[in-house]
Order: structure tokens, then sequence, then C-alpha cells
């Protein structure tokens, strides 16, 4: 997951939306997810209800805002 | 990659283009705004506008987080970034963000403790990992970012941290746009509407603009396909006598939202009576402020914050460039005084910012435009 601001790429961004794998779920409600790019991040998945590895999720600043079909 | 690599077909792309030829008629003059800076960044890095017939204009809208941050708040970061003890987090672009006393990256050479993160639940886990010092959050973005630092909130209450807090900048979509349609010196045929804001807030929001100001808005996916196509739509309803919300971002927004995402900013924030944005002005109910049943984690009410309003340098033309009247290369200090190495306004410092995204992608050679 490219998560670094530099001149092509800004986190802050209010329209960022990353398309991640889920890995690996934990039990605090977080899971473990992958990007295009091989990368992996920790992601609140509070707003899109249970998740499980192979799940597809669109990520913005650490939150899955939704499931992608 | 699904989800992106069939968005991006070059072939589909020419299909589009001329599909949105066929449907403009000729001689008459078209002026869609882009509201988000994500769009404004695909349009530029893929170079969407150069597939466009030339009676039809993207202007670039207020949607970039990080523009629309007027330079007094900035200084009242610096200001408790400099509290003693205090560990300052924030996104990597607010770091270079001018206030009216330098910027977040200069009070860290000075020996501010401030430190990027990627997003404000890395901002709890620091203040897990340093109990003895104090963690504060910049939260800056729209209704996509403000789920991010709620769900934060809600945890560090639930583990009783004490030792973070969030300065909180979050701001509103509906309310700036409903200033620039209010605006005099605003011509505009529709827009192309923010896709993930609509991912939480959905696409009913955005009916007033058919309803009150007689202009179509279409939602719109990130891609350059998503970015033709939703042209395309915008165009169609102009030449059918429509206006009306259309959802070409289906596959991501219902067109009611998140609800989980809209309860969860009900429980952690509140609307502020106004707020400033840079260019725009005062707008009222434009902002989120924590709830008082989060006040406890306010830094505004933590630390003392200066609060002192602050002109935008007279040189700079970022109110205009966001309210699309000029193009960011009609900026006097476009490319000279003004680049991304040392930016004057906001818009040249964000990568989603209208004037970084024409001079990172080559696109400030344009002769000026005559009006």
């Amino acid at each position: 997951m490219n998560t670094g601001c530099d001149e092509t790429h800004c986190i802050t961004c209010s329209d960022e939306g990353v398309p991640m794998q889920v890995v690996e779920v934990s039990a605090t409600g977080l899971a473990l997810c992958a990007g295009g790019d091989g990368g992996r991040s920790e992601v609140m998945t509070d707003l899109v209800g249970a998740v499980s590895p192979g799940d597809s999720v669109l990520v913005h600043a650490g939150v899955a805002l939704t499931r992608l079909a | 990659m699904r989800f992106v690599d069939e968005y991006r077909d070059a072939e589909l792309g020419r299909v589009l283009a001329s599909e949105i030829v066929a449907t403009v008629e000729p001689g008459r003059q078209y002026k869609v705004m882009e509201v988000c800076g994500g769009h404004t960044h695909t349009i530029y890095k893929y170079g969407v506008d150069d597939l466009l017939p030339e009676n039809v204009e993207l202007v670039h809208g207020p949607g970039c987080p990080v523009c629309v941050i007027p330079m007094g708040r900035v200084d009242d970061a610096i200001a408790v970034a400099r509290e003693p003890g205090v560990i300052f987090t924030c996104f990597g672009d607010m770091m270079r963000v001018p206030g009216g006393h330098g910027t977040l990256l200069e009070a860290k050479a000075q020996g501010a403790d401030v430190r990027m993160v990627y997003s404000p639940l890395d901002a709890l886990r620091l203040a897990r990992e340093n109990p003895e010092r104090d963690v504060v959050f910049f939260a800056v973005g729209f209704e996509t970012t403000a789920p991010s630092t709620a769900l934060t909130l809600m945890r560090a209450k639930a583990e009783g941290a004490r030792n973070f807090s969030v300065f909180c900048n979050h701001v509103t979509i509906v309310p700036p746009l409903r200033a620039l349609l209010e605006s005099p010196d605003l011509r505009l045929d529709g827009f192309i509407g923010p896709g993930h804001v609509s991912t939480v807030v959905g696409a009913r929001p955005f009916e007033f603009i058919p309803a009150d100001y007689r202009k179509p808005i279409v939602i719109s996916g990130f891609e350059p396909l998503d970015l033709l196509q939703s042209v395309h739509m915008i165009l169609r309803q102009l030449a059918e006598g429509r206006c009306e919300v259309e959802n070409q971002y289906k596959r991501v927004v219902p067109y009611d939202g998140n609800p989980q995402a809209l309860a969860v900013l009900a429980e952690v924030f509140e609307l502020r009576p106004h707020f400033e944005w840079r260019g725009l002005g005062f707008i009222s109910h434009s902002a989120l402020k924590l709830s008082a049943a989060y006040s406890g984690f306010d830094a505004e009410l933590r630390y003392p914050v200066p609060g002192v309003r602050v002109a935008d340098p007279k040189a700079c033309q970022c109110g205009e460039v966001l309210k699309g009247v000029i193009k960011p290369w009609e900026c006097k200090v476009f490319g000279t005084a003004c680049t991304p190495e040392r930016p004057i306004g906001t818009c040249m410092v964000s990568s989603e910012g209208a004037c970084a995204a024409y001079y990172n992608f080559g696109r400030f050679a344009r002769e000026r435009e005559v009006v």
C-alpha cells in the first residue's frame, strides 16, 4: 500500500481510497490487509461488519469504508 | 489489479471520448467542476482533459482538505506542537503547509517533536508506546477521513487513554458547495461529485444541486474511465435538458451512504457554528469539532491555541483557483515564486491540489487563456 505523501500521492486526502485484500483478522476489530503493491497495513473494519481472509475492501486512512464485490 | 486495471483501458477510453464528442453541441461552451482533489489528480496524471473536446472545460473545485486549511489553523497546530512534552502527529502533506510563522516541518527542525503518521490509529499507537508523553493528532479531511478519527477516538476512550488528543479540522462537503453555487462570479454547467466522500454520506446530500440550482451532478470514481464516463453522463443530462444526481460510482457508493459511518460521526463530532476556508472565507456549519462526550480528547481545550486569523499572502491566488475562477497557471506566482518545493499557497502543497497537479504533470506551459 502506498501510504507516503509525495509528488504523486496525498494520504490526507479526502478522496484517496485503496482497494486491499484481508489477509488476517484479529480479535480487536483490526484486520491485516494487503494492497496491490504487496504492502501490508492494519485496518479498522468496524464500518463493514465481520470480514474474512480473502475479502476485498476499500481503505482510507486506516479504515475500511466499504466492501468491494 | 482487480478494481483498478479494468478502469484504465485505453481503447475503452477512446470509445468514451468519441461518445463525448458526439454528445456536445458544437459552439456551446461547457464548464464542469470536479469537486474533489483526487479527481484533479487523476485528470492531470492520465491526461483525461486531453481527450475532451475543446469546448468542454474542467474546472477544479475546493475538494482538497489540505488546500482549504487557513494559515491561522496551521499556526495553531505549530503552537500545540511546541508545547512541552507533546508529540505532534499529522499526515505528511500537512507538514509543508505554510502558516503565518512557518511550517510544521520548520517547527520540527527547530526542535518540536512532529511526526508523520499514516492514520490516526498510528498516533494512538504512539500514545500507548510513549505513556510519559502527550500525543496530539492533527485531524484534517472531509467526511471520508473523519470516520477514521472518530473510530480511533472511540478506541482511545475505551482504552482510557489519557495522553492522546485530537486537533480537529475536519470539514464537511455540502456547505462549501452551496457557498460556491451562491458565488456571483461562478459559471458552471455541472459537477463531478466526490466519490469517496459519498461512500460515507451517500449521493442523497447532493440533491440540492439540481433541486435549488438546476445543475447536474454525477458522483464519480477515480480511475480515468470513471471520469470520462462521468463527464459523458453530465453532458448527456445537459443535452437532454435534465438535471439530477446520478451515481457513476455504484460499485462503491450506496445512494444513502454508510449508516455505520454516519452513526460514528454523529457520536464523536458535532458541527461548528462556522469555520474559515482558505479562499472561501467563513462558512456556517462547515466543519466538525469533538462532541461533549469526547471533549476530554479535544486538543483545543487541552492546550492554549492562539486562534489568530492570518490573511493569505497578497500574491497568492489560491482562493480564485479553489473557486475555479482562474486556472492554476494564470496565478501570478505559479511555477516561479510558488513551487511544490517552496509553496506560497496550499494548492501547491498537496499533490491533489490543483496547482501541484498542474506543476507535477508538466501542464504549466499552456498559454494564458484570453477571456
